[in-house]
């Protein structure tokens, strides 16, 4: 910006030169046209629950096609105790801190959701990330939470952690913050402002944050139970928060099938108040943005999954529509139905109206493909990420250990695998790479299972601009 | 302090007897003698180290605090949490993942 800029042609106090001395990209534009293909990929890898007695690890996977070890596990950070459950993780600097200079996307902020043990990753070199330190569980139970889940960084320097439970892995849950050298702050919003928690996602011109709802860490560790949604302890709600405040303004109750919201995104750029989020059982889509002549936020379902007849089940089976990502283009809404055995992708360049582009029919209980180069899938395709250009939409087939075991037991013996599809972001179609297979299946201590996935510089579901 | 007989059994019939004292938990005496028993929270609200009790009655084992995860059903059908259980007689418990898968079962199918 001049000097002779009038005034009134940007927000006080936003650089929209975004003068660019931190860490990602100044926009989400920039991010698909100065990002080069991921090399490698962070994944969480899991041994909880089993027999094998070892540590969970962060795998790291060669995502280089010139490479002798494409497709390859080429690094394995163990953690140091048993019993995490990695699940999701972050970066301790994303784009929304692009202008703290001296800031670097270098930590990796690594909860175990069952053990509530917080662990920090050297990634500077980021082909061997090294375990750096560790929060221990009781230090995070004298904050009255547990059961770590999504990491974003705060646009200072901080790191907040959705928190599911309290101590006892009752409700309520609340949210966890980290300061800049990775020791808890404290609690961050007042306690009592929600009772479920799950996903969130700042937007932060918008000064918005929305959470979305799973259950108590006792209600869904051990695995799914219909009687808890009976008895209405899964959750249906959109929690929209005051992020400057820490406070929610409003909840919106999304009913019978809005049932257990979990991943939520707004659209990547930071003037937009519009969002998806996935109700995973009761298998839709909700849009929900600012109505800004009510002043309020609304959702309504766009998108509805239909369960499924098959020969083998009593009742008819729901999609489980457990992730979604949008494309860093905002053209593109990409989502797994994890018990039907599909990807897909729908056109939100209208996010009123999401219209189908394509799907792939792969692993779980309906795919049609249920081997990839021999390997029987054993799974249905579940955490997304997506390249940055949006061509390369990769995924993994592992929910959560005691979901898991319920619905596709043989993935604890025969792990996971991580998938790709190559995505025409032009043309809207999915084709699914057949020459693409890292298999979990073969790791030195025994199969494991592989969750949620994460590129080096930043991606679809880690980056926020301020 | 005083000990008592704890047999760990496995599914595939492998068995292993040790000693463990009633101030320490099935999994903390696990621990000590190097057998590697699946476990997640240790606070009795994940389940994942769920064994179940072979004795008749439940007296044998008692939870040091609540077994929040398990709900009536699963403790009076003798589960117990290896995390919180101390001993208060020689017992016989099922351990290993199978044991837990056996919580909850798939509601559709």
């Amino acid at each position: 910006m001049s000097d002779t800029s009038t005034p009134g042609d940007v927000e006080p106090g936003h650089d929209h030169e975004h003068h660019h001395e931190g860490p990602g990209y100044a926009t989400p534009q920039a991010a698909i046209e100065e990002s080069e293909r991921e090399q490698l990929a962070y994944v969480m890898s899991l041994y909880v629950g089993t027999d094998v007695d070892a540590p969970d690890f962060v795998a790291v996977v060669d995502l280089d096609p010139d490479s002798e070890t494409y497709c390859e596990i080429v690094d394995r950070v163990e953690m140091p105790e048993r019993g995490d459950e990695l699940h999701h993780f972050g970066w301790n600097a994303c784009s929304s801190s692009c202008h703290m200079d001296g800031l670097e996307r270098r930590h990796l902020i690594v909860p175990g959701q069952r053990s509530s043990r917080i662990h920090v990753i050297d990634a500077k070199d980021r082909r061997n990330p090294e375990l750096e330190t560790v929060i221990e569980p009781e230090d995070v139970f004298e904050y009255d939470l547990s059961a770590p889940h999504t990491v974003h960084c705060i646009p200072d320097g901080q790191i907040l952690i959705s928190m599911l439970g309290d101590a006892d892995g009752e409700l309520p849950g609340g949210f966890l913050e980290l300061n800049e050298d990775f020791e808890i702050e404290g609690r961050w919003e007042p306690p009592g402002e929600i009772e479920m928690n799950y996903d969130y996602w700042y937007q932060p011109r918008q000064n918005v944050m929305v959470s979305t709802e799973w259950a108590a860490p006792k209600t869904y560790y051990p695995g799914f139970d219909l009687e808890d949604v009976e008895a209405g302890n899964y959750g249906r709600k959109l929690h929209v928060w005051d992020w400057e405040a820490g406070t929610v303004e409003q909840t919106i109750d999304l009913g019978e099938e809005g049932q257990i919201p979990l991943e939520v995104r707004f659209l990547h750029t930071p003037e937009s108040t519009h969002g998806f989020v996935g109700t995973a059982l009761s298998s839709n889509m909700f849009h929900f943005w600012r109505d800004e002549s009510a002043d309020e936020y609304r959702a309504e379902k766009v998108i509805d999954f239909e369960s499924r007849e098959h020969e083998d089940w009593d009742m008819p089976v729901p999609g489980l529509t457990t992730d979604i990502l949008i494309s860093m283009d905002d053209r593109y809404l990409f989502g797994s139905n994890w018990l039907h055995g599909e990807v897909w992708m729908y056109d939100i360049s209208d996010p009123s109206n999401p219209r189908r582009a394509d799907s792939l029919s792969v692993g779980g209980t309906f795919g049609e493909i249920q081997e990839v180069q021999g390997r029987e899938l054993a799974g249905g395709p579940q955490m997304l990420q997506l390249s940055l250009d949006g061509e390369r939409l990769y995924w993994t087939t592992s929910l959560f250990s005691s979901w898991d075991d319920q619905f596709y037991p043989e993935e604890a013996e025969r792990g996971s695998v991580m998938l790709k599809a190559d995505v025409d972001p032009r043309r809207g179609t999915l084709e699914l790479d057949e020459d693409f297979l890292v298999d979990w299946g073969d790791c030195p201590a025994g199969p494991a299972r592989a969750h949620e996935i994460r590129w080096p510089d930043g991606d679809c579901t880690s980056d926020v601009w301020q | 302090m005083t000990s008592h007989d704890v047999t760990l059994e496995w599914p595939d019939g492998r068995s292993r007897t040790i000693e463990v004292r009633e101030d320490e938990t099935v999994l903390e005496a696990a621990e000590r003698n190097d057998i590697g028993l699946p476990f997640g929270c240790r606070t009795g609200a994940c389940g994942t180290c769920t064994g179940r009790l072979l004795e008749d009655g439940d007296d044998a084992l008692t939870h040091r605090r609540q077994p929040r995860v398990l709900k009536d059903r699963h403790l009076s059908e003798g589960y117990v949490l290896l995390c919180l259980a101390a001993p208060r007689a020689d017992c016989r418990i099922a351990v290993g993942s199978s044991v837990h898968t056996e919580l909850v079962e798939n509601p559709w199918k």
